[in-house]
């Protein structure tokens, strides 16, 4: 009997890893891609060049007014200068502390929802997540608690667009979830309500439930009621809201196996400790993905409410532009900021989504 | 062109010499040496990551090697579209997952590549698809899409589609590996029908030991990436002549 | 037999215990009805209590109702009109004029926004690592900002910027571009012209008829006839031709600066440029993640298939990539196009004169009919929606797959 010496492995001949092996592969393996690579590269480098010295170099930092921008860069001064109303809106300056405390109970509720033990998550995370709407408007009103009476008027820039997608879509979670539990329903009433008032709201354009919101809600409440407009907003939000995230837990419960179905129906449980011990847990985990997407519009969408006059950031933004003290042309530096902004907090929970549907995948396999 | 004469004067299909292939810095395949002559029928086995499907999809293209040469039929595989079409034409194969467009019929999965590579008329190419389904034994399902056929059936379905390729080799990479057991017996019989009544050149790699003694004019055992051992079926498994062969070979019978 | 005996038994009393021994209340069926008769007075009441409510504030408000305002004379006048409108016109008409403008914005901007979202879609599978860059960058920026920072952004930072009507951007004295829009010229058909409009005609159905034969003669022969090229040739030729041999029949008006400002010619307002430019720019992005979804779900054994066939490379991309891609991106165009036809309300937003701006916007404020309004513009932007979904069902389903 022969023994088996296997062959020593040997280099690669040609180059297959290292820096000239990957430009070779992936810029110019053939003429024609050689010369693409060129000429993007010819472009970025030039315009990336100019705009690094606009934004940078040649930008002016320091100073309050506009006579402070004297240089050909940019003026990031009227950033700073606008800043407070960027973030806070005419929100009354001694106040501010109320909002940056909103947002952080905010924050302080989602970082519970990933760090609190698996046991009492859900437990304590659904209760504080539907309590927080209301607490953070009292706080902001400051009414109730004994505080300087702030009017919503004067709400407004970015915070208002983070808190008012947060309060709607937080709000709209158990409408959402009873409507795609109707749409599923075997009884043909609820069913077909369920089904026109899912696609009732998400067939129309926002705008219009805006406009119904400031022009026709007024009408539905008796004679003499007087809705705050921030309110009926964040009531058609909600609608809104519930509409499409009915959607969204209807694929979530279309994609729990059958099988639990049926070891919740064998265990003797009643309907709604089944959805709410074996079926709830586990839809919000699977549509944890979608959910988060859905935000995103919603948080794109919350820049619509300018148009009926509501302070958010991007009509802040054009305040500030047409603002008698900075006329010197700032629109570049005024758009790319916002841009950032709303980019960054998109962006960041867009990879969030993606991040948590990976582990999704990896928990499915193993 | 040295290489097509030495070719032509004897009747090797396939001439592989001194093949090496790299994944990254891994080294896949180790001066492998390979000549099959036409009607020949191989039967390629090893461990898992042994190489041995990597070195039958070298035959056509669906893998690049980096060193080392390779003639199919008298065309050398180069970096050239024109060769690598040629070779393909010439080349069925069969894959584990049967890979059916799924889009498409049973019958335009058959006539695809005829209507499209080989320019046949639609009736001519449906005549040839309806003969070669009843080869396989499935008729009655030409209208049927791949997706309302079983796995048996799919894959007899996919070897009548690279048979109207009337190709000269065909390749088979792991045929029943996908397959419940009761739906394997039914496509190697439609691979010894095929062996014994057309003469087709075969290279396949397989597991089934039964099918190899069945068939194979030769027997190849790949590991680490190199061909080990081959043999003829009765001396490959009755007297192995490395240690490696009849450690695999205690495994698996 | 002695068990048979018992699983009957036990059959029979849980049927028993099932129908009549059960409390009333307990039964699925008596349950489901008391829900839903539940559900039905709350909804009623809803209904009954807002419009009570609605028919009590508008009596107070001392508000019209009714349709009767359609036929008044709107009293104001529009930026862009498709068909002629003044000032005197009902705002029936004015709902005509905003219907028109919106579907024109929509259809430019689906078909942009398409040609971006495949073009940038594909790219992403390219093998040059810039452009897969510049396909993700496209992407990952262009969704990830708000729309309606995107409008504001074509349409204040970007189009205010061009130069005065004086200092336009031309091209060969015939396509201007400045401040005020996107002027280029007209073509207006004389005597002779019908030969041309009817040798498009002669074209489109010569292409249908070569489409036919190219088929029946590759049953035939086998040859493969290279229709998309010859169709282009068609399409483009026969008109060309038609037009030399008349001498062609046209007068190209050009778009002339007079005074402060071009006349002549077709224009194109900032409004409707950024609009669609944002509109496109957009939704482009979402399509481009739906194709790529699209291709990366068409599993790679297929390409390996096609090609031991020996299949060149084109082909298994039209033949065996893209009908398997289709039916992955087919249902998210469907709601991409719904949704970019919702957006294009955004108009209201820099004064585009689309259906929901001329009318929920001004004939709302004018007439303070609110109700009517807005109810009008919902059911068409409804009725719009409904026609791209019927369009894309129809579709889907040539592209889907048979199982089972």
């Amino acid at each position: 009997m022969r023994e088996f010496k296997p062959l020593p492995a040997q280099p690669a001949p040609v180059k297959t890893q290292g820096a000239v092996a990957w430009l070779r592969d992936n810029l110019f393996y053939s003429p024609v891609s050689s010369i693409v690579t060129l000429f993007f590269a010819y472009f970025f480098i030039k315009y990336s060049i100019a705009m690094f010295d606009w934004a940078l170099l040649s930008a002016d930092w320091t100073g309050t007014t506009e006579k402070d921008c004297t240089s050909e860069g940019a003026c990031w001064v009227f950033i700073k200068a606008w800043s407070q109303q960027f973030f806070y809106g005419s929100y009354i300056e001694s106040e501010i502390w109320r909002i940056n405390l909103s947002i952080l109970l905010l924050l302080a509720v989602i970082v519970m929802s990933f760090t609190l033990p698996k046991n009492i998550r859900l437990k304590v995370t659904i209760p504080a997540f539907l309590l927080l709407p209301f607490i953070c408007i009292a706080i902001l009103d400051g009414r109730i608690l004994g505080l300087t009476h702030v009017k919503t008027d004067l709400w407004g820039g970015f915070s208002l667009n983070v808190l008012m997608a947060a309060a709607s879509i937080i709000v709209a979670f158990p409408f959402s979830f009873l409507w795609s539990l109707g749409r599923r329903s075997d009884m043909a009433f609820i069913r077909s309500v369920s089904i026109i008032f899912i696609e009732f709201f998400r067939g129309v354009p926002v705008l219009s439930l805006f406009f119904m919101g400031s022009v026709m809600l007024p009408l539905f409440f008796a004679e003499g009621t007087n809705v705050d407009k921030l309110i009926r907003v964040w009531i058609v939000l909600i609608f809104f809201m519930s509409g499409y995230m009915a959607e969204v837990f209807r694929g979530g419960f279309q994609a729990i196996p059958r099988g639990q179905y049926e070891a919740a129906d064998s265990l003797g449980l009643g309907y709604w400790q089944k959805i709410l011990l074996i079926l709830l847990p586990q839809v919000i985990k699977v549509s944890m993905p979608n959910i988060l997407a859905t935000f995103v519009m919603l948080f794109k969408n919350t820049t619509f409410l300018l148009i009926i006059g509501i302070p958010e950031l991007v009509q802040t933004l054009q305040t500030a532009l047409s603002n008698s003290y900075w006329l010197g042309g700032h629109t570049l530096e005024g758009y790319l900021f916002v841009f950032a902004v709303f980019w960054a907090s998109c962006f960041s929970m867009s990879l969030l989504s993606s991040h948590i549907e990976r582990k999704l995948d990896t928990d499915n396999r193993n | 062109m040295s290489v097509i004469e030495q070719q032509a004067n004897n009747d090797d299909i396939i001439v592989i010499k001194d093949l090496n292939k790299w994944y990254g810095n891994f080294h896949v395949l180790k001066d492998i040496n390979l000549n099959v002559r036409k009607g020949e029928r191989i039967v390629i086995c090893g461990p898992s990551g042994s190489g041995k499907s990597t070195m039958i999809r070298c035959i056509n293209r669906l893998e690049e090697f980096q060193k080392g040469s390779l003639v199919v039929n008298g065309v050398e595989m180069i970096d050239d579209v024109k060769n690598i079409e040629a070779i393909r034409k010439e080349v069925g194969m069969v894959f584990q997952h049967f890979n059916l467009f799924p889009h498409l019929t049973i019958l335009e999965n058959l006539t695809l590549g005829p209507i499209w590579v080989q320019k046949k008329p639609k009736d001519e190419a449906e005549a040839t698809a309806m003969k070669y389904l009843e080869r396989v034994k499935i008729p009655d399902q030409a209208l049927k899409f791949p997706g309302q056929l079983s796995g048996g059936q799919q894959q007899r379905v996919a070897i009548a589609r690279s048979l109207c390729m009337a190709p000269e080799i065909m390749l088979f990479d792991e045929p029943t590996s996908a397959l419940d057991p009761e739906m394997i017996k039914e496509v190697l019989d439609v691979m010894i029908e095929l062996a014994e009544e057309e003469g087709m050149t075969m290279l396949c790699v397989t597991h089934e030991m039964n099918f190899a003694k069945t068939v194979a004019h030769r027997v190849i055992f790949m590991d680490g990436g190199e061909i080990v051992e081959e043999n003829t079926p009765n001396e490959f498994f009755e007297n192995p002549e490395t240690d490696r062969l009849q450690l695999f070979l205690s495994q698996i019978l | 037999m002695f068990k048979e005996k018992t699983t009957e038994e036990i059959q029979a009393a849980s049927r028993i215990a099932g129908t009549s021994k059960g409390a009333v209340y307990n039964n699925p069926r008596y349950r489901a009805w008391f829900y839903q008769l539940a559900m039905m007075l709350g909804l009623l009441y809803f209904f009954y209590s807002i419009i009570s409510n609605t028919l009590g504030n508008m009596e107070a408000l001392g508000a019209k109702t009714g349709f009767s305002f359609l036929s008044a004379a709107a009293g104001y006048d529009v930026l862009m009109s498709l068909i002629s409108f003044d000032a005197t016109d009902t705002y029936a008409r004015i709902f005509v004029v905003g219907f028109l403008n919106t579907v024109l914005v929509s259809v430019i901007g689906i078909f942009f926004a398409t040609v971006f979202g495949f073009i940038f879609g594909v790219a992403h599978f390219s093998h040059n690592w810039l452009i897969r860059k510049v396909a993700i960058t496209y992407v990952e920026i262009f969704r990830n900002i708000p729309l309606l920072l995107q409008v504001f952004f074509w349409y204040f930072a970007v189009l205010s910027a061009l130069p005065g009507t004086r200092e336009s951007l031309s091209l060969g004295e015939a396509f201007f571009l400045n401040v005020r829009g996107f002027y280029f010229p007209r073509l207006i058909g004389e005597g002779g012209s019908w030969v041309v409009y009817a040798s498009i005609f002669v074209a489109i159905f010569g292409v249908f008829f070569l489409k036919h034969w190219a088929k029946k003669n590759q049953e035939k022969t086998g040859e493969q006839f290279p229709v998309f090229y010859t169709s282009l040739g068609i399409l483009f030729g026969l008109p060309l031709f038609f037009a030399l041999v008349t001498g062609f029949p046209f007068t190209i008006e050009y778009p002339v600066l007079k005074g402060f400002n071009y006349t002549g010619g077709i224009t194109v307002i900032p409004e409707l440029m950024a609009l669609s430019l944002a509109l496109s720019v957009y939704t482009g992005a979402f399509i481009a993640e739906a194709v790529r979804a699209g291709i990366q779900a068409v599993p790679h054994g297929q390409t390996e298939a096609a090609r031991s066939l020996g299949l060149k490379e084109n082909r298994v991309m039209s033949l065996i990539i893209v009908p398997q891609a289709m039916r992955v991106i087919v249902p998210l165009l469907n709601s991409e196009y719904q949704s970019l036809v919702k957006n294009s309300t955004l108009a209201a937003a820099i004064g585009y004169p689309d259906l929901f701006n001329v009318f929920v916007g001004t004939a709302l404020n004018q007439t303070g009919q609110a109700i009517e309004t807005i109810f009008m513009t919902v059911v068409v932007y409804f009725i719009l929606n409904m026609i791209i979904s019927f369009l894309m069902n129809r579709f889907n389903s040539s592209v889907a797959l048979v199982t089972r």
